[in-house]
């Protein structure tokens, strides 16, 4: 345990001495200020408006720095042979692979509690409540990160960080339509049965990242909306559970593929 | 292989990369058997290519061998215990250039099973003793190759191991920095570790192994003490000498009785003939002539010789077997696993 420790605060030293990470934080601040700009313009929505801009900011900009460090977090190592020094220490590969994903989430962590907080410095300003229900917005977008962290993670453990973006994106993408991609699985069920089991099969497969999709329509003080719906803690630990489930498998899967490859 | 005192020990090693897409099988390693014995320093010598790295990377479990074994310590490379004991320099060593060198050996010591606190202690005491106790606070990102490889024997180290293996440690290095690190590993054997080198630099070897094995594509081609492997025969002798010019013709002729011509470098001239049966027949000839002999060099054959020798003659197991029952610590059983590696078909399936 002391070892993945070890690993996972130098991965996160890593990234705090990156100043790329430092611009994309300071752009996605500013969008979430921005927000307070763009919600005085409506006139009667002004609450939602303002919300979902900030929240849209905080989630975006989270998965793309997660998708950002994730694809490079194992491949660099190998590009840079760093791996050539720490394989032959006393450690398992498995603690390897659990410390860099330890690391980014660590990072991610402070990148996401930054963000939240210029939120409810914003929502303040505005004279609005949202206390409880933006502590449960601000769970429900790490959780997503950190399935989509978990994905980038996997793929960096055996592909180049281009290919590597591209498919935790595009599964990012598709784990966020699961319940679009079943619905016209649905309507063609009868027209084309072939398509239909097809988009059915992938909407099955990838993780439903429509969980942990949390808009600003309807919030109360109290609870947030998912799809529409109002949520309280009890959903939002469900999702964790669904979300660690999930990156267990991701993380089982990527220690797997990383312990069978030869550092050549 | 007889041999229980050994703390690095690989048999009859062979592997076998599957590369890209196309799953292309190049072979690293075709048949590589050696020990090295508590105490000693091993040289692994061999040109580029010939399997030292894939050697060494299996050893610590950075490949997969296809078939044979590596151990440390006894164990085998997955077992973190053999870990524990041996450090490792890799070749051309290249590290977090975010940290400075203190930030990254104490992060080394800590994943060693080192305290904290005693990582911190034994980094300054490596800092010192690799000579970058200036910069040991600076990025690392700002360092040279030959800092960088000092920093590379210092984390090899931080756990103060009983086995030290450095792949290629002298490369890159000026120098002074050859012959500091050359005499730290002098230090580390009188500590009594055992320490292996590869190298394809032969003349630091040379200096430094009580033992070698030479590795020649991907084939133990000859392991023992260097003087067994060596011939220690003179294998031929130049001779520079510089003559007045009234005395050229007649000197010429002299030599001449000898079966010896010179050639006219400027000022100078130099002959050379096999073995060293006639120096002291061309230096009276020379000196009665009233010619300067300015020097005699004897040339033994060099392990540069040997490994160009061992290259260019691969498939000659029987002088390689000759060679091997010449150094005697070296077992029977090698050439015979080399004359049944000869029949393997090359593109054998991993």
């Amino acid at each position: 345990m002391r070892k993945i420790l070890v690993i996972a605060l130098n991965t996160f030293r890593e990234a705090a001495r990156n100043k790329v990470l430092y611009s994309l934080l300071f752009f996605a601040v500013v969008v979430i200020v921005g927000s307070l700009a763009f919600g005085s313009l409506s006139v009667r929505d002004e609450r939602r408006l303002m919300l979902d801009l900030g929240l849209g900011g905080m989630s975006i900009f989270s998965v793309v720095i997660a998708i950002f460090i994730g694809v490079n977090l194992l491949y660099k190592e190998l590009e840079r042979k760093t791996v050539y020094t720490l394989i032959p220490k006393p450690i398992h590969r498995f603690q390897f692979v659990l410390g860099k994903f330890a690391g980014l989430v660590l990072t991610l962590v402070l990148q996401i509690l930054v963000m939240a907080l210029t939120l409810f410095v914003v929502v303040k300003l505005k004279e609005e409540h949202v206390g409880k229900a933006l502590m449960m917005m601000t769970v429900l977008v790490f959780l997503e990160v950190l399935v989509v962290t978990a994905i980038a993670v996997l793929f960096s453990s055996f592909s180049t960080p281009f290919l590597s973006g591209f498919f935790t994106a595009g599964l990012f993408l598709l784990g966020r339509s699961v319940p679009d991609l079943r619905a016209v699985a649905g309507k063609l069920g009868g027209e084309q049965p072939v398509l239909a089991t097809l988009l059915d099969s992938i909407s099955r497969v990838v993780p439903n990242l429509r969980y942990f999709y949390v808009s600003g329509t309807e919030v109360s003080g109290q609870h947030v909306s998912v799809s529409g719906v109002f949520v309280d803690w009890t959903y939002v630990g469900s999702a964790a559970l669904y979300a660690l489930l999930y990156v267990s498998l991701l993380l089982i899967l990527a220690v797997g593929l990383f312990s069978r490859r030869d550092f050549v | 292989m007889n041999a229980p005192s050994a703390v690095i020990r690989v048999e009859k090693l062979q592997k076998t990369y599957v590369l890209g897409f196309f799953r292309k099988k190049v072979r690293a390693v075709e048949d590589v058997s050696l020990h090295v014995e508590r105490g000693e320093i091993f040289g692994l010598l061999g040109p580029n290519g010939a399997g030292k790295t894939t050697t060494i990377k299996c050893l610590f479990g950075l490949v997969r061998p296809t078939s044979g074994k590596a151990e440390l310590l006894g164990m085998p490379a997955s077992d973190i215990r053999g870990k524990r004991r041996v450090g490792y320099l890799p070749e051309a060593p290249y590290f977090y250039d975010y940290l400075t060198a203190r930030e990254f050996l104490v992060f080394i010591g800590e994943l060693c099973d080192l305290s904290r606190k005693k990582a911190h202690a034994r980094a300054a005491e490596l800092l010192e003793r690799v000579d970058l106790k200036d910069a040991a606070d600076m990025a690392m990102r700002r360092y040279s190759k030959g800092m960088l490889q000092r920093v590379g024997v210092a984390q090899a180290l931080i756990h103060d191991p009983e086995v030290v293996v450095l792949d290629e440690p002298l490369s890159g290095l000026d120098p002074l920095g050859r012959k500091q690190l050359r005499e730290l590993i002098s230090e580390l054997r009188a500590e009594g570790k055992t320490v292996m080198i590869s190298s394809h630099i032969l003349s630091d070897v040379e200096l430094l192994a009580d033992r070698v094995a030479i590795l020649v594509r991907g084939r133990t081609a000859a392991t023992g003490r260097l003087d067994a492997l060596l011939d220690t025969r003179v294998m031929s002798t130049e001779v520079v000498f510089s003559a007045a010019e009234d005395k050229l013709e007649v000197l010429r002729g002299a030599l001449d009785g000898l079966g010896l011509a010179s050639e006219q470098h400027g000022e100078t001239f130099a002959l050379s003939f096999d073995g060293d049966d006639k120096t002291d027949a061309v230096v009276d000839v020379l000196r009665a002539h009233d010619a300067h002999v300015i020097s005699v060099t004897p040339r033994k054959e060099s392990l540069e010789d040997v490994v160009v020798r061992r290259a260019q003659a691969p498939s000659d197991t029987d002088d390689a077997a000759k060679d091997e029952a010449k150094a005697k610590d070296e077992p029977k059983d090698e050439a015979k696993a080399k004359d049944e590696a000869k029949d393997e078909p090359k593109d054998e399936p991993s």
